[in-house]
């Protein structure tokens, strides 16, 4: 934990100075993880304080240590949730919209270096979040923090409050329509060429 | 190379075991590669602030919704408070329901049933 529990109770009595270093502490982190799941820069700030403006009016509830950052990452999940489900920006334009080159150069970012690299980056971010956005919210964000976060089931289980099994299967099942989204775009041949050229 | 199916404790089926492989691999290499080109924003110098102020803005927005919420609950308790009386006063002054539906009728035509009476039919018989 980054924070004593000491500084969290005097939070809960009120204690301003000490909810500033609660935010300073876990601010980084949270904003770290909204970026992966939102995927829109610009938007993770504000994402991040309704995070902790949740965080201030719900920590009364809270009464040991260990629930502390389950709970932190819950109220993000929450939040990033919200903000997707607000913002259905990408809904329309699936994969369907997804060009084959895109695929295929962000593939050349995964497997080699590529020239313009900030413009390389974008196209990844881009083709992951279209890639993302061929499963509901809630499975994007608990790919995102599987795949990418790289949290253990453990831990997961621990934010969502349910049991190992049912996260494997659910992750399973959203990799699994992720995969075939991909799969159709590039189509195997295609990709194994690729690959093998990469490796 | 261990498969990433076996890693992950999942069976994966009807596919050549390659080509799946290949996949799973290259959708992992995608990830990794959204990782490192997901930036970090930096907060900006006004994170703090600007989360106080919608802090106590929400805090402002609660209270008035609270007040509201109260207020229309201490209507809605004077109301039914002042119905109850008033349908209670009404039950009182009203003679419409006293007695039974017997009773009533008897009171109305009490000059019609009258010629029935014991008393007179009574005195009708012969001594």
């Amino acid at each position: 934990m980054l924070v004593e529990f000491d500084l969290i109770q005097k939070a809960q009595q009120g204690d301003a100075g000490a909810f500033n270093q609660i935010v300073s502490a876990y601010r980084r982190r949270i904003m770290g993880t909204i970026s992966h799941v939102i995927g829109r820069p610009e938007d993770v700030e504000d994402v991040a304080q309704e995070v902790f403006i949740r965080l201030y009016f719900s920590l009364g509830q809270l009464r040991t240590a260990e629930v502390f950052e389950p709970w932190l990452y819950r109220l993000t999940v929450n939040a990033s949730y919200d903000y997707l489900r607000k913002s259905r920006r990408r809904v329309e334009s699936r994969m369907a919209d997804l060009s084959e080159q895109q695929v295929m150069m962000a593939d050349a970012v995964a497997g080699s270096r590529a020239q313009s690299e900030e413009t390389e980056k974008r196209r990844v971010r881009d083709t992951v979040q279209e890639l993302l956005s061929t499963v509901s919210e809630e499975d994007r964000i608990l790919l995102t923090l599987k795949e990418v976060e790289g949290l253990s089931l453990k831990e997961l289980e621990k934010i969502y409050n349910v049991n190992e099994n049912a996260l494997k299967v659910r992750l399973f099942r959203a990799r699994q329509r992720v995969l075939k989204k991909m799969k159709e775009v590039t189509g195997p041949s295609s990709f194994s060429a690729k690959h093998e050229e990469a490796e | 190379m261990k498969r990433q199916s076996e890693k992950r404790g999942i069976m994966i089926s009807n596919k050549p075991m390659e080509q799946e492989d290949s996949n799973e691999l290259r959708l992992d290499k995608m990830f990794r590669a959204y990782l490192a080109a997901c930036p970090i924003p930096e907060a900006s110098a006004n994170f703090m602030p600007a989360l106080w102020a919608r802090i106590e803005a929400r805090e402002v927005s609660t209270n008035w919704f609270g007040r509201v919420a109260k207020m229309l609950v201490t209507a809605a308790l004077a109301a039914s408070v002042i119905l109850g009386l008033m349908i209670s006063s009404i039950n009182q002054s009203s003679s419409f329901f006293n007695g039974t539906f017997v009773e009533a009728l008897r009171a109305d035509h009490q000059s019609t049933l009258e010629p029935l009476h014991l008393d007179r039919i009574s005195q009708l018989e012969p001594e």
